[in-house]
């Protein structure tokens, strides 16, 4: 069985109306309900562990109670970066595996998650192939570095599972290593575990700015099948 | 797995003939559940239909009858805990109990725009959001509103204002309860002949309309696979 990692910590002012990003609503539903009732139909999915922006647990509380979520809820204050954030949820999973998934990616579907689970593998991320070329460069000099070739790179997109053991070994190793990563795959994979992706689906867009509210919006009453 | 129907204002009209069609036969094209909660205000009406409709139950559907006055919020708030306690999911929920006291502008009585609001607008809504509370996952909600509710009608302004705030509030519930996969249909019926159409209308032959087994023929099919493919705001049925 799982316990999710729902993130739903970061605080900013990307999407606008003054609140943490996360509290934004989409096609006026709360954001986090998306991901929140795709969840809780996953049968394999027994506990969420959610965490909050310091100051809205109330809040985030109250809608969890108002959807009528069936799956135990845990709530985790959010650290200061995500890979805090992932950290501290973790330790109260209480589920052999985990998933990981944001609330800023309110087009995840029920069978995202689902086929995730189904995975043969221990350590799986959805992950895109990237439509256009990215170069590596010094920032500092403004100096292009070199080449990547694109067809070994991928968009690392959420949701992702891990085997609990070895996301927590991966944590561990990071500290050790006083290194901060900014998801958890490419962290596992460096802490030599092994991680795959499956191809994930580019409607599954993260929201960050309110042209992303609208596009999410547009998709999510179905405006792209007309 | 058991399919479960909630129909109010049961005891006759739109609401007893829906009940009916779903007591019969259950060709897998057809909308098929295993029990009917019918609910309806006391009366002997409501009795002597029940008796006729566990007459005519060759499937030998539960039929599970309660009596409340869903215009009151305090009595309804009590019927949807008993209902959480005794029937389980509700799959299929029409929202059909209807009340009507046509008086001109001049001569409404507030307190009885409120009990119009009460029952049309204001139970449909309790009925859902209390069973969303409790966990409740709808796989159809029709939402009985009328042909009054597009167009006001002089002479009707509680019902007609009502019944546009209904079919108003069918297209939000509609969008959101998209989430769970849950449709949402808003049906308005023309003239049909029932009981709160010979108050609306006492001077018109019943036999000329609309039957309420017609609208109850469309709830069914509403019900059934097709039903899926049938996508409206707004459903008008009308003779």
């Amino acid at each position: 069985m799982y316990s999710l990692l729902l993130l739903n910590g970061g605080i900013g002012a990307r999407a606008g109306a003054g609140q943490p990003k996360q509290l934004v609503k989409v096609n006026g539903l709360p954001i986090l309900v998306y991901s929140l009732v795709a969840a809780d139909a996953v049968d394999e999915i027994t506990q969420i562990i959610l965490n909050y922006p310091d100051g809205w647990r109330q809040q985030i509380e109250a809608i969890v109670a108002d959807y009528a979520i069936r799956t135990p809820v845990v709530y985790v204050r959010a650290g200061a970066s995500r890979h805090e954030s992932v950290r501290a949820m973790l330790d109260v999973a209480t589920e052999d595996d985990v998933v990981i998934h944001e609330t800023a990616r309110p087009l995840v579907t029920s069978a995202d998650f689902s086929s995730l689970v189904a995975s043969e593998h221990r350590n799986v991320s959805l992950m895109l192939e990237i439509p256009f070329t990215v170069a590596p460069v010094d920032p500092e000099s403004q100096r292009v570095t070199g080449y990547l070739e694109r067809s070994t790179l991928r968009n690392v997109q959420l949701p992702q599972k891990f085997s609990t053991a070895d996301l927590r070994d991966a944590h561990a190793f990071a500290e050790r290593e006083n290194r901060l990563f900014t998801e958890d795959a490419t962290l596992v994979a460096v802490a030599g575990h092994d991680v795959r992706f499956v191809p994930g689906s580019d409607r599954n867009i993260k929201v960050t700015t309110p042209t992303d509210i609208r596009l999410a919006t547009y998709l999510l009453t179905g405006g792209d099948e007309a | 797995m058991a399919t479960t129907l909630l129909v109010t204002g049961a005891s006759r009209g739109i609401g007893y003939e829906t009940v009916r069609r779903f007591l019969q036969d259950s060709s897998p094209e057809k909308g098929t559940v295993d029990k009917i909660v019918l609910v309806a205000r006391d009366s002997q009406d409501y009795t002597d239909a029940l008796v006729e409709l566990e007459a005519a139950n060759p499937r030998g559907v539960e039929l599970a009858p309660y009596r409340a006055d869903v215009g009151d919020r305090g009595a309804l708030l009590e019927l949807v805990d008993q209902l959480a306690e005794e029937q389980g999911n509700i799959d299929f929920l029409v929202n059909n109990a209807g009340y009507t006291n046509p008086v001109p502008l001049q001569q409404v009585d507030f307190s009885d725009f409120e009990r119009t609001m009460s029952v049309n607008l204001y139970a449909p809504f309790t009925l859902v959001q209390e069973l969303l509370h409790r966990g409740n996952q709808f796989d159809l909600i029709v939402n009985i509103a009328s042909t009054a509710g597009i167009t006001g009608r002089s002479g009707w302004l509680t019902y007609s204002a009502s019944k546009a705030a209904l079919i108003n509030m069918s297209e939000v519930m509609r969008e959101e309860l998209a989430i769970y996969g849950t449709r949402v249909v808003c049906l308005s019926p023309g003239r049909t002949a029932t009981a709160l159409r010979r108050v609306l209308a006492p001077t018109e032959d019943p036999s000329t309309i609309m039957q309420p087994g017609d609208v109850a023929a469309v709830i069914e099919m509403l019900a059934s696979p097709v039903g899926k493919y049938v996508d409206s705001a707004n459903l008008v049925v009308r003779q």
